[in-house]
């Protein structure tokens, strides 16, 4: 009953310009979480240097204590991220602690660079197999429902701030995106 | 719960929740690892889990997935670690409460470079805390530790 909505727009498919407009409206959605500082953070470019911004952080700057994820995108060559960032089934009750998953912590693949860029480019980025891991929409959606990182987004405990909207809105969005073609704004 | 610490198994009622360092130092009486922050900011709590370096104030036991080592089994006092015995040569330690958690840190850096620079060895180890500002020194010992492991 989750994804009704989605089932409904797939029996009863819309105008074209309809579909676009509703395309878009999803995309500007994905945009909001995929900018936000809890998501956009750890989604950096070849520097690997994860970034601290967001409500309580004030101004973007690179994550304290001069660390790196090198290439490795995990830290495996100086400090790995899960010297801190440790693998635990716990909540994250404790303010500035470092924030953990039930998984191993590192950053996104370099390919899914997100942090400072514009609503264009990272629509063009999402639709662009070569640089979205290879997956359709139906996959991208399929991921986001998987993915511990994506979870902790929106609930990531400490007083931190959420990605905006439900893990199951932007599921929807996605779906409701990749339905109507997967439109970028700038097409 | 069960856990390998120093090669010795141990059982300790506790909750799963509690977080390793408390586990050592509470329940086990092994007070090398040391209670610096709390929250992972510091990093005088850092231990091995199977090699890898962990603050072990950040890790429910519950979590725990591998073998721990701490301070005390890294070397022995006939057979100091190669990063124990740089620091003795360089004299590093000024009070000495973060040293073990710098120098866990640095005998698992050293295992993926084994020729860090100055540049590499601070991204490695400025997440360890120093509030008596041994840095070069600390520096300097990684060095020379490399080396003596390279010698070897």
């Amino acid at each position: 009953m989750k994804y009704l909505p989605l089932a409904i727009l797939l029996l009863f498919p819309l105008s074209a310009a309809a579909q676009d407009s509703e395309g878009l409206e999803a995309w500007d959605r994905i945009y909001q979480v995929t900018a936000h500082p809890r998501c956009a953070n750890c989604h950096v470019g070849p520097d690997n240097i994860p970034v601290w911004s967001g409500p309580s952080l004030g101004a973007p700057r690179p994550h304290g204590m001069n660390i790196t994820a090198g290439d490795s995108r995990i830290g495996a060559e100086t400090l790995p991220c899960a010297a801190c960032h440790v693998s635990s089934t716990q909540p994250n009750d404790t303010p500035h602690a470092p924030p953990h998953i039930d998984g191993f912590w590192q950053l996104a693949p370099v390919e899914f660079e997100w942090f400072g860029k514009s609503t264009k480019e990272v629509c063009n980025q999402l639709r662009d197999p070569d640089r979205n891991g290879g997956r359709s929409f139906v996959e991208l959606a399929d991921h986001l429902k998987h993915d511990a990182f994506v979870a902790w987004g929106f609930n990531p405990g400490g007083k931190r701030q959420p990605a905006p909207f439900t893990l199951r809105d932007h599921v929807n969005d996605v779906l409701a995106w990749g339905v109507a073609g997967q439109p970028c704004p700038g097409d | 719960m069960k856990l390998t610490v120093n090669g010795t198994r141990h059982d300790v009622d506790v909750e799963p929740e509690m977080p390793l360092l408390w586990v050592l130092r509470d329940e086990l009486g092994i007070t090398g690892p040391k209670y610096g922050c709390g929250i992972a900011q510091c990093g005088a709590c850092t231990v091995h889990v199977d090699g890898q370096p962990v603050r072990s104030c950040q890790l429910p036991v519950g979590d725990l997935d591998g073998e721990v080592t701490t301070i005390e089994a890294l070397g022995t006092p006939d057979a100091l670690h190669a990063v124990q015995a740089a620091w003795i040569d360089h004299q590093v330690a000024q009070c000495g409460y973060c040293q073990s958690g710098q120098i866990m840190t640095a005998a698992a850096f050293l295992e993926v470079n084994a020729t860090p620079t100055d540049a590499e060895i601070d991204q490695a180890l400025s997440a360890n805390l120093c509030r008596c500002g041994t840095y070069p020194r600390i520096r300097a010992a990684v060095k020379s530790a490399a080396a003596r492991l390279n010698e070897a």
